[in-house]
C-alpha cells in the first residue's frame, strides 16, 4: 500500500519539492542584488521621463510649467513600478573574503535647477499685489478657530470691498484663504478653500461679478504671523483680499 | 488531515529545511516585529583607524565618525539592542581581521554579534578613497561569519556606515534595513517652502526646488526615484507635479483648477490618488498612470482628501469632514465599501497607513486641543496616542521597516522633524537648522 502511494504521489510529491522547496524558505540571503544599481541610488533612470517634458521642464522653476495636456492630465507619466527583485538591492551579504565594493553617492546628484530669477520674479509680482491692495484699501475677513463662516465685522469689510469694485469694474480681485498653525497642513489647505470661497460667495452677493473673483487657499503655509499664541493666531485665520496683478 | 498530506507537507519542511542549508543561507530568519521578538545583542568593538603616520587631520577621526553613525544605525535598526561592550566587563585587545579571545568571553555575556572594522584613507592626499573594511563575529556559530570590505569618496562615508547596518539586519531578519532610506520634506527658505531630501538620520539635506514659492506634501514614487507633490503656479493656483530626483527634472501631472492636494501613488505606481476641488469641493480622485483615465472616488458636499494607500493597494484611508470635523475614513481603492474609522475626539486627519498593514498613524486632536501622533488598527478595534503635550504635530509618514513614524512638530518651538517608534519609545529629534522643516516623507526601503 505504500508502495502504491509512493508509485502514484511520487511525480506530485517532486513537483512540491521542486516547486515548493524555495517557498517553505523565506528569502535567501544571497539576493545577488545589483550593486551597481543600488549604488548609484536614484541615479539610476535618468532621462526616462522623456523628451516631451523638456520644454516644460525648463520652464517649471518659475512654477510656470504647462507640460499638462487639455484633459489637465499629463501624457508623461513614468512606470514608477518597484520590481520585485530591487526588494534588497545592493545589499550582497556577507563573505568570508569579502571583494571590494565601490559605493557611489547617488544622492549627491541632486542639485536644485535653482533658477535665481524665478524667486526674485515670485517676489517682485508679491510685492505688486501688496501695494496694488494697499492703494486699494481693500480689507481682509478674519475668522474664529475651526471656522469659515463670516463674522458681521467680516461682512462690513467686505461691503467695503465690493464697493471699490463698483468704481474698479475693470478689477480682477484674488481672495486667499489662510489658517493658523494648528491642525495638519493637508486639512488646513481645505479649510483655506472653504475661506476663500465664503469670501467670494458673499462678495458675489453683493453684487460683484464672479468671473472677476478668484479663490487659492494658502493652508497654515504663508502665515502673516509666527508666533505660537492666539494673537497671532487670530491674524492668520484670514482671508485676505487683493488686487490681481499678474495672470 | 490524511497521510497523503502530511506525507507532502512534511517532505515539503524536510527538502526546504534541506535547501536552505544547501544554499548557504543557513541562518533562522526572525519576524522582528512580532510582539515576542527578542532583540539581538550586538556590540561594536570598534572601528579603528588603519591610516599610518601620514594621517591627514580628517582621518584620525575617520573610525570613530564611522563608528558612531553605525551604532546609531544599529540602535535605530529595532533589529538589534546595542550592548556596551566595556561596561560589561569585555575588553577587546587586538582587533585584526580575525576574533579576538575577549569576543569568547563576550558571548557567554550574552553578546550574539560582535562587529569590528577599520577606516583609513589609501593615502595622505585629501582626495584619496576611503577604505572601510567590516567584520562579524557571529557568538553562536563562534566563528568570524563574513565581512565587508566598501571603498569610496570621502563624501560617502556615513553611507558606508549605513551600508554595512542594512547588511547586518539584511544577514539576521533577511529584510532591507532602512539605513539607507530618504527622508523627503519641506523646509521653509524666505517666505518661500521648497522641498529637501535627507537622509534618514537628519544628515545630508538637499535642495531640490527652487522656485521661491510654495511646494507642498510630497510622495515618493515606489521605485524612488521621483516625487509628487502640490505646486503653486503663479501663486494664484496647484498643481500636481512630479519631480525626478536624479536629473531635477520637473513637470506637471495633474492640473485641473482648483485646490489639488495630498497626492499620494499607489505601491505598485498604477495609480495616482489626489484630492481635487477642481468639480467644487474637495474630492478625492485616483488617475491610472498608463491610460491617464480620472476617476473620481468621493461625491458629496464635504471635504475629502489625504489618501493613503494600504500595502495591498486595494484599501485607501483617508480624512473627510462629512460628518462635522475632520474624521478618517476607509474605502476600497475604487470608492467603494467606504466606512468611518475614528470616533474618538473631533478632530482626526492625515492617515497614514503602516507598510505592515497593522497600523494606521493619524493626527488626532486631544481634549486640551493638542494635535497628536495617534496610531489606530484598521478595524479600529485598538487606538493608542504617541505623543503628548505641548506643540502641533503634523503629517506621519512610516519608516519602510513599520517600526518608525517621521512627523513633524512644534513641541520645541519652530516646526521641525522627529522620529518616533512604533511601540512610542525612543522620541528623537533629526533636524535642527531651518526656521520651519514639515511634511515628512519616508522613502521606500532600497
Amino acid at each position: 500500500m505504500k508502495r502504491a502511494y509512493g508509485t502514484i504521489y511520487l511525480p506530485l510529491i517532486l513537483a512540491v519539492v521542486v516547486l515548493g522547496a524555495p517557498g517553505c524558505s523565506k528569502k535567501a540571503v544571497q539576493s545577488g542584488g545589483d550593486t551597481q544599481s543600488s549604488q548609484q541610488g536614484m541615479a539610476k533612470g535618468s532621462g526616462s521621463s522623456g523628451s516631451s517634458v523638456s520644454g516644460s521642464s525648463e520652464s517649471s522653476a518659475s512654477g510656470s510649467s504647462d507640460g499638462a495636456t487639455s484633459g489637465g492630465v499629463s501624457p508623461n507619466f513614468p512606470d514608477t513600478a518597484l520590481s520585485g527583485r530591487d526588494a534588497s538591492s545592493g545589499l550582497r551579504g556577507l563573505d568570508k573574503s569579502p571583494s571590494e565594493e565601490r559605493v557611489g553617492n547617488g544622492g549627491n546628484t541632486l542639485l536644485a535647477k535653482a533658477d535665481p530669477g524665478s524667486a526674485g520674479r515670485q517676489m517682485d509680482e508679491i510685492r505688486a499685489e501688496q501695494s496694488a491692495s494697499t492703494a486699494a484699501g481693500l480689507r481682509d475677513v478674519f475668522f474664529a478657530y475651526d471656522s469659515f463662516s463670516i463674522s458681521e465685522e467680516g461682512r462690513q469689510a467686505l461691503s467695503r470691498n465690493a464697493e471699490w469694485m463698483k468704481s474698479n469694474s475693470g478689477a480682477q480681485l484674488k481672495i486667499e484663504g489662510h489658517c493658523d498653525e494648528r491642525g495638519t497642513s493637508a486639512y488646513n489647505l481645505v479649510l483655506g478653500e472653504k475661506r476663500a470661497k465664503s469670501v467670494r460667495n458673499y462678495l458675489v452677493e453683493l453684487g460683484v461679478a464672479a468671473n472677476h473673483l478668484s479663490v487659492v487657499s494658502y493652508g497654515k503655509e504663508r502665515p502673516f504671523c509666527k508666533e505660537h499664541a492666539e494673537s497671532c493666531y487670530s491674524q492668520n485665520r484670514r482671508g485676505h483680499v487683493v488686487v490681481k496683478t499678474g495672470k | 488531515m490524511n497521510f497523503r498530506t502530511v506525507t507532502v507537507i512534511s517532505l515539503c519542511l524536510t527538502v526546504g529545511l534541506a535547501w536552505i542549508l544547501e544554499s548557504g543561507a543557513a541562518d533562522v530568519f526572525l519576524e522582528a516585529t512580532r510582539p515576542d521578538f527578542q532583540k539581538i545583542p550586538l556590540g561594536v568593538a570598534g572601528i579603528q583607524n588603519s591610516g599610518g603616520s601620514d594621517s591627514l587631520e580628517g582621518q584620525i577621526k575617520l573610525g570613530g565618525r564611522i563608528e558612531e553613525v553605525l551604532k546609531a544605525d544599529v540602535r535605530r535598526s529595532l533589529v538589534f539592542s546595542l550592548v556596551d561592550l566595556p561596561s560589561v566587563g569585555i575588553k577587546v585587545s587586538d582587533l585584526g581581521t580575525g576574533p579576538d579571545p575577549a569576543f569568547k568571553q563576550a558571548a557567554e555575556h550574552g553578546v550574539s554579534v560582535i562587529v569590528w572594522g577599520q577606516a583609513g584613507m589609501k593615502s595622505g592626499d585629501k582626495d584619496a578613497d576611503v577604505n572601510m573594511d567590516g567584520y562579524v563575529y557571529d557568538a553562536g556559530s563562534d566563528e568570524v561569519v563574513g565581512g565587508k570590505r566598501y571603498v569610496g569618496s570621502t563624501t560617502v562615508v556615513r553611507l558606508m556606515a549605513h551600508r554595512f547596518a542594512d547588511e547586518l539586519v539584511f544577514r539576521y531578519t533577511g529584510e532591507p534595513g532602512i539605513a539607507r532610506t530618504k527622508i523627503a520634506y519641506v523646509s521653509e527658505q524666505g517666505s518661500a517652502r521648497e522641498l529637501f531630501v535627507m537622509d534618514y538620520d537628519g544628515y545630508e539635506p538637499r535642495q531640490l526646488t527652487a522656485d521661491g514659492f510654495l511646494n507642498l506634501m510630497p510622495r515618493w514614487s515606489p521605485d524612488r526615484r521621483f516625487l509628487v507633490f502640490t505646486a503653486y503656479r503663479n501663486r494664484n493656483s496647484q498643481d500636481i507635479d512630479m519631480i525626478e530626483l536624479a536629473t531635477g527634472k520637473r513637470w506637471t501631472l495633474v492640473s485641473l483648477g482648483g485646490l489639488n492636494i495630498t497626492p499620494a501613488l499607489s505601491p505598485d505606481g498604477n495609480f495616482l490618488a489626489f484630492a481635487s476641488s477642481y468639480e467644487g469641493n474637495s474630492e478625492l480622485y485616483r488617475l491610472d498612470t498608463r491610460t491617464k483615465a480620472l476617476q473620481r472616488l468621493t461625491v458629496n458636499a464635504s471635504g475629502d482628501l489625504s489618501p493613503s494607500w494600504s500595502l495591498s493597494g486595494r484599501e485607501l484611508a483617508f480624512t473627510s469632514d462629512r460628518s462635522g470635523g475632520p474624521q478618517v475614513f476607509l474605502m476600497s481603492a475604487d470608492g467603494t465599501n467606504v466606512r468611518r474609522l475614528t470616533f474618538e475626539g473631533d478632530y482626526n486627519a492625515a492617515p497614514a497607513w503602516s507598510p505592515r498593514g497593522n497600523w494606521i498613524a493619524y493626527i488626532c486632536r486631544t481634549p486640551k486641543k493638542e494635535y497628536k501622533l495617534c496610531l489606530i488598527t484598521p478595524d479600529g478595534q485598538k487606538r493608542v496616542q504617541l505623543t503628548a503635550g505641548p506643540g502641533v504635530d503634523d503629517s506621519p509618514s512610516w519608516s519602510p521597516d513599520g517600526r518608525h513614524i517621521v512627523f513633524s512638530s512644534t513641541a520645541d518651538g519652530k516646526s521641525q522633524i522627529y522620529m518616533i517608534n512604533a511601540d512610542g519609545k525612543d522620541l528623537e529629534r533629526i533636524t535642527f537648522t531651518g526656521t520651519h522643516n514639515s511634511a515628512p516623507t519616508w522613502s521606500p526601503a532600497s
